[in-house]
């Protein structure tokens, strides 16, 4: 019986890289710097002005989610999909962007200063005002977004693969 | 001579190019009456880079700015100026509300979006 409990434990642990109460401190309290949120669900939320400093999201879903002027500077999000979601103002300061999906996404505002970039997709995604600053662009995609007054500062931009 | 009536066709034609708006409720709504059209009514704010994306870019795309002179009276309200009307309420800015003859509010798009994609929207709430 032990046994049993034991691995269903376990089972859970694997299932479920985020932790559970980190979680649970964002979907109540709205905040969650320095959580383990990594393949946590977060579509569909309201995390407006959220402050996600220094967590990690790494492979999060936050597919629809709104989240203006949400802070996630530091923050690990390889992997994380913002497909369609409601990023206005948000902070991605100094935050580590592999192989982001941002299709669609509305990001007008965005900071992306001094963001570790790496093969995102920004294909058809809003990045009016956005500003990008000391970030290599040279692996990403930007088909079809808005670059309306978006401002590149010290930022490489390379050749489209 | 020919210099003079290419001077007059070009100012002419970059007088009719404009899309006009109104930015006073009633009068937009007497103006549609008598025009047979709906009010389009944008509420924006000039700190907002989408707002200003929407005039500055896409109300100034050709087939955009076409189709809202044809179907629409386009009121533009600032959030900073004016106050809505009673029983609009906004969940975001820019918001697109299409107003009936009646002063309500018939649909709305929210938030701004490429010309071809407004163009779209606007086909679908017409």
């Amino acid at each position: 019986m032990k046994n049993i409990i034991l691995s269903m434990i376990i089972c859970s642990n694997l299932l479920f890289a985020f932790d559970v109460d980190d979680l649970n401190q964002l979907k109540e309290e709205g905040d969650c710097p320095m959580c383990n949120l990594s393949y946590a669900d977060l579509s569909n939320m309201d995390l407006s002005m959220s402050d996600l400093n220094d967590a990690n999201l790494s492979h999060a879903n936050l597919t629809d989610t709104l989240a203006h002027k949400a802070n996630f500077t530091n923050s690990d999000l390889s992997d994380a999909i913002f497909v369609r979601s409601n990023i206005k103002g948000a902070s991605f300061v100094n935050a580590i962007l592999q192989d982001v999906d941002f299709t669609e996404a509305r990001i007008w505002k965005g900071n992306f200063s001094q963001a570790k970039i790496d093969n995102c997709n920004f294909n058809d995604s809003a990045l009016g005002s956005a500003i990008f600053k000391d970030n290599n662009l040279t692996n990403s995609t930007f088909n079809g977004a808005i670059l309306y007054k978006t401002i590149f500062k010290k930022s490489v931009i390379g050749i489209p693969k | 001579m020919k210099f003079f009536i290419l001077f007059f066709t070009s100012a002419l034609l970059l007088f009719a190019n404009g899309l006009q708006f109104e930015h006073d409720f009633d009068k937009a709504l007497q103006k549609a009456k008598e025009e047979n059209k709906e009010v389009m009514m944008m509420y924006s704010a000039t700190w907002c880079p989408e707002c200003n994306y929407m005039k500055d870019v896409v109300f100034k795309n050709k087939k955009v700015s076409t189709y809202l002179e044809k179907h629409f009276i386009v009121l533009l309200l600032d959030i900073q100026k004016d106050t809505l009307p009673k029983g609009f309420e906004y969940p975001g800015i820019p918001v697109f509300f299409f107003v009936d003859v009646n002063s309500k509010e018939k649909s709305k798009i929210i938030g701004g979006s490429k010309a071809k994609i407004f163009l779209q929207k606007l086909k679908a709430v017409q």
